[in-house]
């Protein structure tokens, strides 16, 4: 006897549809798995055969074929553990195959016969398109989110095949629906004085800039980036489902309404390997911080201590923003959409106030030295953030909220997007001159900008992006960059150089 | 170049050579019978039979020395690099070495000794300094030159580099710089062109012979060499424990005159120099009082250089004042101003664009015209 079942597996962070197909006939009684499964997968032989003796229902004493099409894709998961026995039981007549023929299904099973969730059912359940989709009640929020066929819930393999019989009906479980949910952010009210570094973060926020923050310990550096993300707009559908998919396919807890419409916030520690960085795996691709920060912010604290191999693998998604992961059987392409900041000392002592600095030349270069000049030139926006004085600190005067600067973040976005269909660091080269004029006062500083060799050709055009975002910070349109918009880039573009005493090239 | 110099720079070239070897070494032997003796070929005289016996291997380091690095390779070497030997018997031999507890035994010597023979005054500090105090070390230096003064540092980063550029500026300017490595490694790299210019036009001196690595023992030792050099020794900006101080040590121990110029009370490059002049040191606002204390005319030292940067007015004119008291960030300018940060940026640029001030690190600071050559 044979039937087909429909199920799907996760690579990276792509559902892929499966068809477990179930073979039961004549020869020696036995169990066996095809289709490239992996060491994760082969242990479904026993626990399917676990679950369905625990179900009170024969496993069938003759041999057994399973085979997962397409068979040469390499397979790797538990999600397939519920379509595997609902096969073997099609296959062996204890429930009717008609019944399970226009039904998906996604789950891990227990020895006892019960139903578990699995990490990434949202894209899973995407690729299975419209059919109706059979997962573990603990996965009902993401299923929904994805799903454009029915959800349906069951609790354990009896009560399925009791529904599959015709005995009772689909069970309902109370399930929330997705909707969006306020997530809490720290308010950018908490920040006492600072202002060089809020105005960083709103042009940050609204022009999608890459921002490095450099600074000794104290100033407040992490402070301010874990507000960054309190500043972007809630994501729209897309973008949220995008989101939610690959966090989902990782494993993280989703919130209460499934969706995640706020924009994510990732801030791996400097230890983080380059695997956990980018995404990746021997057998399965797991996205990495990249990833989960999609459509977010990556707070990268303490850059200069992060390994530069590491470093290194950043260098792809931040210009593609995407993330392909090869290896020797898959590749995988994980979104990495997201808003870099990152943090560091001006130098390993830590630095201060000119003349405070003890660190020697050889240190000092060396600490440098781990950032790549290709990355460092990825920030359109780097500040020098400094500890806030006394007067600042207990003036107890709250500055502006995160809702405040977010509606002018959105206007300007808005303003960006009406102009030229992107967000303005994306804004190509040869765009510039259309979208982002600028005014004679504001190029004879940018001429002698260059001419002294204080700014690289790539500098050039990363301040000009800049200033167009100042500009849109306005709330007036208008086209037109003027001088005190490109000073103010300028001004935001502290060159790393001086900053670590060295030359002056921006 | 006469054929000692090629032993005595294989003398000061042996591994773990110190001054102290060197001079117990020579003791008025001639070069060649003092290098026979260090290396095995003479029998040690008593001293040097003592520090063979207390420094195992010692002897047979030396001895390998002797075939690895033969006196004609490093004759050669000293000769390729320019440099001439001068041993404390040679009539060129510094007047105001002679007699001094700590006097090297060997000087090693690029450009013209007879440079020492003019005015002297000490110019030293940290390295890790402040744009003002790198501008006043460049005004000193360039100030004390034009009145014919040799302008004596340790071409390290910071203000003896600073003060250098100075005395250099100007057209008569004969600096004197005293290193604590080989004349033929320029150290710090970024400082090659002050160095050659300082070997072209002055006098560079060094106890080490030519391929000596800057090994960071060696840079308090010729500290003393500088302090001994100098009749006036002016420290611009020291932290509470910068090496600045051990040069103070060793000048007043030769009753060099101390001067120290004073700083922001929470400036911690002005640390140093700050506690030197509570101690009683004498203090340097000008280069007047320096030319005072050397028993000259304070009136020889007017302005050297015109100021023709624009006067900034408004804002701009606070903003210069609030630098000057002790840099400030922009943070805390847009705070102590009220202006917006367009408006602040603006100005700074502007600032910073005549010369008014200089970004270092977030910090801008106030400087004085002579800015362009720190």
């Amino acid at each position: 006897m044979f039937a087909s079942i429909s199920s799907a597996v996760l690579v990276g962070a792509q559902g892929y549809p499966v068809r477990v197909e179930a073979h039961v006939g004549k020869g020696l009684p036995g169990f066996s798995i095809g289709g490239l499964p992996d060491e994760s997968v082969r242990e479904a032989r026993d626990r399917t055969r676990a679950a369905i003796l625990s179900t009170g229902l024969q496993f069938p004493s003759i041999k057994v074929t399973l085979n997962l099409a397409p068979s040469d894709q390499p397979k790797s998961g538990s999600a397939m553990d519920l379509a595997i026995a609902v096969g073997i039981l099609a296959a062996s007549g204890a429930v009717p195959p008609e019944s399970v023929a226009r039904l998906s299904f996604i789950g891990e099973l227990g020895l006892d016969g019960s139903l578990r969730p699995v990490p990434g059912v949202a894209p899973m359940v995407g690729a299975l398109g419209d059919s109706d989709v059979v997962v573990p009640v603990g996965s009902a929020v993401e299923a929904r989110v994805a799903a454009l066929g029915t959800v349906r819930l069951v609790e354990s393999l009896g009560e399925l095949v009791a529904v599959l019989n015709g005995q009772i009906p689909w069970p309902e479980y109370d399930a929330p629906e997705p909707r969006c949910e306020a997530v809490f952010f720290p308010d950018l009210a908490d920040v006492q004085g600072q202002p060089h570094a809020r105005t960083a973060l709103e042009i940050a926020a609204a022009g999608g800039h890459h921002l490095l923050m450099v600074g000794p310990p104290g100033s407040g550096k992490t402070m301010l980036a874990s507000r960054l993300a309190g500043l972007l707009p809630v994501l729209d559908r897309e973008r949220a489902l995008e989101a939610t998919m690959v966090n989902s396919a990782a494993g993280v807890q989703l919130p209460a309404g499934g969706l995640i419409t706020r924009p994510p916030f990732r801030s791996p520690h400097h230890t983080t390997s380059g695997v956990a960085l980018v995404g990746g795996g021997s057998n399965t691709v797991r996205p990495g911080e990249v990833s989960l920060a999609h459509c977010g912010v990556l707070f990268m604290d303490e850059i200069a201590e992060f390994a530069p191999k590491v470093l290194d693998n950043m260098r792809q998604p931040l210009e593609d923003r995407y993330i392909t992961v090869s290896r020797a059987r898959v590749h995988v392409r994980l979104p990495a959409d997201f808003l870099l900041v990152a943090a560091m000392n001006p130098c390993p002592c830590g630095g201060g106030a000119p003349g405070a600095c003890q660190c020697n030349d050889a240190h000092l270069q060396r600490y440098i030295r781990r950032l790549s000049g290709p990355l460092l030139d990825r920030f359109d926006l780097r500040v020098n953030v400094h500890r806030p004085g006394v007067e600042e600190l207990l003036s107890h005067e709250p500055g502006e909220s995160s809702a405040a600067v977010g509606r002018r973040v959105a206007a300007a976005r808005v303003l960006a997007d009406e102009r030229q269909g992107c967000l303005n660091s994306r804004l190509a080269g040869n765009r510039l001159d259309e979208f982002a004029p600028i005014d004679d006062a504001g190029r004879a500083v940018l001429r002698h900008e260059l001419e002294h060799d204080r700014l690289s050709a790539r500098g050039y055009h990363r301040i000009r992006r800049v200033a167009r975002s100042i500009v849109d910070l306005r709330a007036a349109a208008q086209l037109q960059i003027d001088e005190e918009a490109i000073q103010v880039a300028l001004g935001l573009r502290a060159s790393l150089n001086t900053t670590m005493r060295i030359g002056r090239v921006a | 170049m006469s054929v000692d110099d090629g032993y005595l720079a294989a003398l000061a070239g042996l591994q773990l050579m110190n001054p102290n070897r060197l001079r117990h070494v020579l003791n008025g032997r001639s070069a060649v019978e003092a290098f026979d003796m260090a290396t095995g070929a003479a029998a040690p005289s008593p001293v040097l039979t003592v520090i063979f016996r207390k420094n195992k291997g010692l002897a047979q380091l030396w001895q390998q020395q002797r075939v690895g690095q033969p006196p004609e390779s490093w004759a050669a070497t000293c000769a390729a690099a320019d440099v001439q030997v001068v041993c404390e018997s040679d009539p060129s031999y510094p007047a105001q070495l002679r007699g001094d507890p700590g006097a090297p035994a060997v000087l090693f010597v690029r450009g013209d000794l007879s440079v020492l023979d003019s005015r002297r005054v000490g110019i030293i500090g940290t390295r890790n300094a402040t744009q003002q105090g790198r501008a006043t070390a460049v005004r000193f230096g360039a100030e004390l030159a034009a009145a014919g003064i040799v302008v004596v540092s340790g071409l390290a980063r910071g203000i003896d580099a600073a003060a250098h550029r100075g005395a250099l500026h100007a057209a008569s300017g004969r600096p004197a710089g005293i290193v604590g490595n080989g004349l033929d490694i320029p150290y710090p790299k970024q400082n090659t062109d002050i160095w050659n210019e300082v070997a072209e036009r002055g006098v560079l001196i060094s106890e080490w012979p030519p391929g000596t690595r800057p090994d960071a023992f060696r840079f308090p030792l010729r500290n003393r060499i500088l302090a001994a050099l100098c009749e006036v020794l002016v420290v611009v900006e020291s932290r509470e424990k910068g090496g600045s101080l051990i040069t103070v040590n060793e000048a007043i121990n030769r009753s060099v005159v101390l001067m120290a110029v004073p700083g922001a009370v929470n400036s911690r490059a002005s640390a140093g120099t700050n506690s030197l002049i509570s101690d009683g040191v004498q203090s340097a606002l000008e280069t007047a009082d320096i030319l005072m204390a050397l028993g000259l005319d304070g009136r020889r030292a007017g302005r050297q250089r015109f100021d023709a940067r624009p006067r900034p007015s408004g804002p701009q004119a606070d903003i210069v004042a609030a630098c000057r008291d002790e840099p400030r960030t922009l943070d805390n300018l847009l705070l102590s101003t009220g202006l917006t940060i367009g408006e602040v940026a603006l100005a700074l640029a502007r600032l910073e664009r005549d010369g008014w001030l200089i970004e270092n690190g977030g910090w801008f600071e106030a400087v004085d015209e002579w800015v362009d050559l720190t």
